[in-house]
């Protein structure tokens, strides 16, 4: 408990899945405030609501936005830091689109459907960490980007989403190798198969009850925007992986 | 109060468009160092920036954001207006030039007790005229915090002037180490800035610390007005990290170097007789001139001014009046842009 005391965060995707329970989870971790970002107003306001339940301390900013849409990006980052007074010390990158379900092939895949999911997924991130990192650089801060298998594997089908995690990867890695030196980190997270409404979506035919609760993914999330990690950039995370621990220990003794 | 001296700025020397607009990176702008002690005047290009700086100098910059400050709006039943935000009060307000969409541009019948409706249910209800500039209203949002920014950001566009040539987006106007949104228009003398750069003097052992002014506006759309240089009032934030970055500085003998004018108007209103600074939080009218002798700041990065421009009388604090007479000429002649688009000047 308390390991993110006194900690501003920002979450994208922040309405439901993976993006609700980190929210949740961080507040319960004593996060002083947490700036909730996404498209739909009703399922931010519960999600809003949960986080006062379980930790009433913590100031909850929720703005709706369509990150896909970059004048959209710039009014989160400007009403973000209006509210924290100019500082942000963890930016959680989670906001993903899958693209079209069912999933189509590259080859079907319709242009305006692309763009838009490597807008969301690649480019707003791109963006919210330019746009944050001055209020990172000079008392430090964690940027973490979530990312996927399907990141590093090319599956049939998953078309956008798989190329944009490709990108996520390519660039948290650069962002790590341009920041290097400065006080702020960059890591990034896989965190396996979620039961997710996402997931059920893009993959209806499987069993979702193989695939692990969000509430079961969280902590090495917890670990990298705490300042246990504060040594810690660069490197790529798996969730369900059971060493992740270990990667994250070896890392710090570096 | 007039300029310290005047010229004529031919208008193909202002900048109508950023220089990323025009083939070349922020950081490639023509750079002019002025050589306090020797007088001698340099050209050069802003990415060797770093040349003229020693280990030790702290480099002192704005991090204040631009908002989208023009807003439109129209009086139920009357008319349409432009609303150019210059300042957030303390009690909640703002005071705003505003602007007649038709006709002349202040002689639409504006008068305290109107409201002025924006899109998306937002209102301004109009108060009294500014006291000291009168061109300026007090109006009252009905939305307040974030929800306004937030609005703001939703609705409004930059301030742009008649040499702009076209409605730039926001992030032209933006420094790339803006934080807090409140400036009327862009604090400009650092937006040629880069990450990169920052970085290389960083290894080169220079620092930094940033203080936070909003920015007021820059005209008033009055030439008589304009001339006659009233100080806006402005809000400014100096933290203690800050704070104790520039008086170690002073005591180990090293240079504090304003990046922009609103920086010198922040410490030398903050500063006191033994040239400390100390962190606060204040709003300041100090209109610098020829008269005031610098506690704080040893050099200074800024724009180009224009003709009758107020921020001439400040550059008369750091040089003789006749000094800057001749490097505008050489800058004239040497065809250096104006404006917050434009090249950059360099005193130490």
């Amino acid at each position: 408990m308390n390991r993110l005391q006194g900690k501003f965060i920002l979450i994208t995707g922040a309405s439901q899945g993976l993006g609700r329970q980190l929210a949740i989870d961080f507040a319960r971790e004593g996060a002083a405030a947490i700036s909730i970002i996404a498209r739909r107003g009703d399922a931010l306001k519960r999600v809003s609501d949960s986080i006062r339940e379980v930790a009433p301390e913590t100031r909850v900013l929720s703005i709706i936005a369509d990150l896909s849409k970059e004048e959209e990006i710039e009014r989160v980052v400007a009403t973000t830091l209006n509210e924290f007074d100019g500082h942000l010390d963890v930016l959680i990158n989670n906001a993903s689109s899958i693209g079209p379900t069912p999933l189509p092939y590259l080859l079907d895949y319709p242009l305006e459907d692309f763009r838009q999911v490597i807008e969301t997924n690649l480019v707003a991130p791109f963006l919210l960490i330019k746009k944050f990192l001055p209020a990172m650089i000079e008392r430090g801060g964690s940027i973490v980007n979530v990312t996927s298998d399907a990141g590093r594997v090319g599956y049939p089908g998953w078309g956008a989403y798989g190329i944009s995690k490709f990108g996520i990867e390519g660039m948290s890695a650069t962002w790590a190798a341009e920041v290097e030196g400065s006080s702020v980190r960059v890591n990034w997270v896989d965190p396996g198969n979620m039961n997710t409404e996402m997931h059920r979506a893009a993959e209806p035919e499987e069993d979702p009850s193989e695939w692990a609760d969000p509430s079961e993914v969280t902590e090495v999330f917890i670990y990298l925007a705490s300042d246990e990690s504060k040594n810690v950039t660069g490197q790529r995370f798996e969730a369900q992986e059971e060493n992740w621990g270990q990667k994250a220990a070896a890392a710090r003794n570096k | 109060m007039s300029a310290p001296f005047s010229f004529t700025l031919p208008p193909e020397l202002a900048a109508d468009e950023p220089p990323e607009r025009r083939g070349i990176a922020r950081d490639q702008v023509r750079l002019l160092v002025i050589d306090r002690a020797l007088g001698e005047i340099e050209h050069t290009r802003f990415d060797r920036f770093g040349e003229f700086l020693k280990p030790g100098d702290l480099l002192v910059f704005n991090s204040s954001r631009t908002l989208p400050a023009s807003l439109s709006g129209c009086v139920e039943r009357g008319p349409c207006i432009e609303i150019r935000l210059a300042e957030h009060l303390p009690d909640g307000s703002w005071l705003a030039l505003l602007v007649c969409q038709r006709g002349d541009p202040f002689s639409c019948g504006l008068r305290p007790n109107l409201r002025i409706e924006l899109d998306e249910g937002l209102t301004a209800a109009i108060h009294e005229r500014d006291e000291r500039i009168p061109r300026l209203w007090r109006l009252s949002f009905s939305k307040s915090g974030s929800d306004l920014i937030n609005a703001f950001y939703r609705l409004g566009r930059p301030v742009r002037y008649e040499y702009v040539s076209a409605p730039w987006g926001l992030d032209y106007y933006q420094t790339v180490y803006a934080k807090e949104p409140g400036s009327a228009e862009m604090p400009s003398a650092g937006r040629a800035f880069t990450w990169k750069l920052l970085f290389d003097l960083k290894r080169r052992g220079v620092e930094t610390a940033y203080i936070v002014l909003h920015t007021s506006l820059s005209s008033y759309l009055d030439d008589a007005l304009d001339a006659q240089h009233p100080a806006s009032e402005e809000e400014y934030f100096v933290g203690e990290q800050a704070a104790e970055k520039i008086n170690s500085a002073h005591a180990r003998g090293s240079r504090v170097i304003a990046v922009g004018t609103t920086v010198v108007r922040t410490l030398e209103s903050i500063a006191d007789d033994h040239r400390l600074v100390h962190a606060g939080h204040g709003y300041t009218r100090l209109h610098i001139t020829a008269n005031h002798r610098l506690k704080v700041v040893e050099g200074l990065l800024t724009g180009l001014h224009e003709p009758e421009a107020s921020h001439l009388d400040l550059l008369a604090a750091f040089l003789p009046a006749e000094k800057i007479r001749e490097a505008y000429e050489e800058a004239v002649r040497q065809k250096y842009l104006w404006h917050e688009f434009g090249d950059l000047n360099l005193i130490l």
